[in-house]
Parts: C-alpha cells; structure tokens; sequence
C-alpha cells in the first residue's frame, strides 16, 4: 500500500530530513511513526501526502508513484488519502456536520449522499448529538473526532495521523485510539507519527523508529523504545 | 470535475458577506479609481473634440460656399501649391465636416437639428511653414470665387492647443497610473481576504479540492466586486459629465467653448470602465490565490 525506495530529503536550512529511507507498508496494516522531534516523522508524512517531493528516491502510496503524477492529478490521489493532524484543522466557523460534509462537497458529491453519509460517520465517530456544534463548542477529543470522521468519510485507502493525540489528555487519548484501531479495522492502511509512549508499548503494532532521517528500527508488535 | 452551481453561488455569497468589509474596501477602491480613470478619458475626449478641426498643426482654414463647384475648388488647391509658405494642405468634404459639426455641437440639439449635411461648407486645412503667415495667405483667399471664408487660429485657440497637448498627455500618464494603482489595491484587497482563509483553502486541498474549485468562487468574488465598483464608477462617470456640461452652460470660459463630450464618447467610457472592473477583479483574485495553490 506504501512504499519508500531510498528516500531522500533536505530543506534549504539544516541538514537532511531524510536519508536514504526504505519502508514497505501493506494494505490494512497500522503502523507506529516514532523518534525524536526533528527525525524526520512529519517530513515522511508530507511526502506521503504529496506535499513535497522527496530529492531522491521513489514512493508510492495507494498504488501511484508520486513523482510521475502530474500536479493536476495531486487532487484526485488525495482523495484516496486521509489525514488528521495534532491541531484538528477543521474550518473554526462551519458546524461539525458542514466540516464532514465539506470534504464530500469538494469532491463533488450530491446533497443527497452528504445528507446520508454525514449523520452516519458522525454517529461511528460518537457525535451524532453534536453534529451542530462549532468546533470552538467542542472538546478537544470531540474536535479530533469531527477530524476523523471528515478523514474517514471519502473511506480512504491510507489515513496518514501526525500526532493526532498531541493536544489530548489520556482518557480522551484512548477514545481516538480505539476510534483509529476500528478505522484500521474496516481495511484502511494507518500510519501514525507519535511522542506517546503508553499509546504505542500497549498496543503492539509496527513500530518504525526514526532517527536523524534515518529508519533506526522497524518491527512487528514494537514497543516505544529499546530494551523490551 | 463537478462544481455544483449551488456550491459556487453560497460559497461566493458567503464569502463576500462574511468579508463584507473587506468587500466594501475593494468595491469602493474599484469606484473610485475608475471614476477618476473615467473623467481623464472624458476630459481627454473632450479636450481632442474641441480642437479636432485643429490636429495636425493646421493653422489656416479655407471654407467653401456649400455650392462651390470643383473648378472654383482645384483654383484654391492649385494656389495653395504654389505658395511656398504653405507646408502641406488637405480636404475635408461635407460628409467628414458634418461629423465634425455633429460633434463639436453635440450639446445643442437646436442648432443640430436646424443643420443638414448639405448646408455644411467643405474646406481646406493648411499647414503654414510659419504660422504668422496665416493672416496675410487668408487674406489671399478670402473673396475669391467659392470661398466662403477664411479661418486662422489666432492666440486663444493655440494656446488652447498647445495647453490641450500638454493636457491630454498629462491625463492619460494619470490614468495609466491610476488604473495600475486600481489593479494592485484590488489585488491587495482579495490577497488580504484570501489570507485570512488561507486555513479553509489548505483544508480544501487536503480533502482533495482542485485548484479550480478552490479558485472559482475566489474568481467570482473578485468579479463582483470589480463588478459592482465599475457600476458605481458608471455612475459616477456620468455625474462628472454632468458636471462638464453645467460648467461650459454656465460659466463663459472662452478655453472652454467648443469642449465637447459627446454621448459617443460617454458610452465608450462607461463600456471601458465596466470591462476594466470586471477583468481587474477576476483577474486580480486569480493572480492572488495563485500562491495558495501550490501543490
């Protein structure tokens, strides 16, 4: 579903971002991104989202290689992708129904499906009572949620998570985990780059470990750090 | 790509009515650069009427009796080339004197009226080496078969000439300015506007929007507002043209005799000042969203 063949990048100040990284990631596996501040997990991320190119090297995401797609085509791979963030990035003055449906709107859906699949995804996400609310009306978790749901609408083949926990406390935490875990579960590909180190050592999945924009260990049913 | 009709309209409509002061700002820039661009087109316009008979650096003119025949006008023409004070010279028959006439007398439709093109003298328009020269060549002429009489432009209407060169110069320098601030303050006002929804439009490339439908209600935004400001501009054009007018009624200003805007040159103007709004709008929100739109 994933692939990074000698991936190489580096912004005009500081050194490289990354270097000469190789990851293979298959359809419907969930995948920890960890390492330091500055390893290089969001760079990997970006690149995956076809934000940037990568210097050198090759990635395909969703069965397309991003260097050979034309830039008009950018819209319509995203389509296949989903993406959350730490800052939830939803439209402050739309309601958390208008955020979801936003994303079906862009891609020119009828008001008919929106006016089905919103309310749907919403009540997977555990807001179908809130589906008014502005998003300064909702708690950070409710917030990240709305995300989800605006991520998971289009059902992508790939979500990409930058640390989509950051801004939450534990239990709200653990609420968007299982809410990740479920998406997972339905067959979509998820990589998710992160500091915490409760989320990861208790749920056992991949761990890629990252360090000076290098891949330092990848592993099966990993914990956070060494030693284990 | 489907970009529902209804999408666009309450996108655009939202937008301008959430922005509705930045729109307001953008709007008004559009008026009142274009009614400034307006009124030094109208003046140029005005200003280039009133000397037309003038143009070309003729200093003497030789009416015809309108019944005039050929003979009596290839005399005059052979005349003229034979005195060497004369530079150059040409003919202006009835037809092209009639539309001079029509202009110059726009703003009295009496006269206008009480005029045909068969009473309309044709002439000669003559160039001197030495414009002092004019009085005494006319003296030639006048009171010769045919002529009916004879015009040089004494003092005030050189003057007049030399000031209205200098003038229309002037004004359309201003107006190249003027539209050129126009275009960056309309360009200013929708950056600005898009910058405060820089958020919405990364979001809405995020989920997959493309670029045209990102830009299409910034376009229309734009093209509103240029829109409307070049309606208020129209407006405007015509209180200045009203304001010409009441001046030249009113106030004996011997520059000002025979400045003439005619409805010709009006209706030019408010078209130019509508394609210009509408272009300066659309265009400007599309450059200013450009930078947004990089993948």
């Amino acid at each position: 579903m994933i692939r990074l063949e000698g991936v190489s990048k580096s912004y005009k100040a500081g050194p490289k971002a990354l270097t000469d990284v190789n990851i293979d990631v298959d359809r419907g596996e969930f995948v920890f991104l960890v390492g330091s501040s500055g390893s290089g997990k969001s760079t990997l991320l970006r690149l995956m989202l076809r934000e940037d190119k990568p210097d050198e090297g090759r990635i395909w995401v969703a069965g397309k290689e991003l260097s050979q797609l034309a830039p008009w085509k950018v819209p319509y791979f995203r389509r296949n992708i989903g993406v959350i963030f730490q800052d939830f990035r939803l439209l402050p003055n739309k309601s958390a129904f208008d955020n979801v449906a936003f994303a079906l709107e862009v891609i020119g859906k009828s008001r008919k499906t929106i006016a089905t699949q919103v309310p749907q995804i919403l009540d997977l996400v555990g807001l179908s009572d809130k589906m008014g609310r502005l998003p300064s009306e909702l708690s950070g978790g409710e917030q990240q949620r709305v995300a989800i749901a605006r991520a998971f609408v289009n059902r992508p083949l790939v979500l990409l998570a930058d640390e989509p926990t950051g801004n939450l406390d534990p239990d709200t935490t653990w609420g968007v985990m299982r809410l990740l875990e479920r998406i997972n579960r339905t067959g979509t590909t998820v990589v998710m780059a992160t500091h915490d180190v409760s989320i990861v050592d208790s749920m056992r999945r991949r761990v890629i470990e990252l360090d000076h924009g290098t891949v330092q260990r990848d592993q099966t049913r990993g914990v956070y750090g060494l030693g284990v | 790509m489907a970009i529902s009709i209804e999408y666009v309209v309450r996108e655009t409509g939202g937008n301008l009515w959430r922005n509705r002061l930045m729109s307001l700002a953008a709007v008004l820039t559009v008026a009142v650069s274009l009614s400034l661009v307006g009124a030094a087109l109208l003046i140029k316009q005005g200003v280039s009427t009133a000397t037309s008979q003038w143009q070309g650096g003729v200093q003497l003119l030789i009416f015809f009796q309108p019944n005039a025949t050929l003979t009596e006008k290839r005399s005059v023409a052979t005349q003229l080339g034979q005195i060497s004070q004369v530079k150059s010279f040409f003919y202006v028959d009835k037809a092209q004197s009639y539309q001079e006439f029509k202009s110059l007398m726009a703003n009295e439709p009496d006269l206008l009226n009480a005029v045909t093109e068969t009473q309309i003298p044709p002439s000669y328009r003559v160039v001197l080496k030495d414009p002092a020269e004019a009085p005494s060549i006319g003296q030639i002429f006048s009171g010769q078969p045919g002529v009916k009489t004879t015009e040089y432009n004494f003092g005030a209407i050189r003057t007049m000439l030399d000031l209205s060169s200098i003038a229309q110069a002037v004004i359309i320098a201003v107006a190249l300015v003027l539209l050129l601030s126009a275009s960056v303050l309309i360009l200013n006002v929708i950056r600005v506007g898009i910058f405060a929804r820089r958020r919405e439009v990364s979001v809405m490339k995020l989920v997959g929007a493309t670029n045209w439908f990102i830009r299409i209600p910034f376009m229309l935004e734009g093209l509103a507002q240029g829109l409307v400001g070049a309606l208020v501009a129209m407006a405007g054009v015509f209180g200045i043209q009203a304001l010409f007018n009441y001046a030249i009624n009113h106030f004996n200003v011997k520059l000002l005799s025979g400045f003439v805007i005619t409805s010709h040159d009006v209706l030019v103007t408010e078209l130019f000042v509508l394609a210009v709004g509408v272009v300066v709008g659309a265009g400007g929100s599309a450059i200013a969203v450009r930078r947004y739109l990089e993948v």
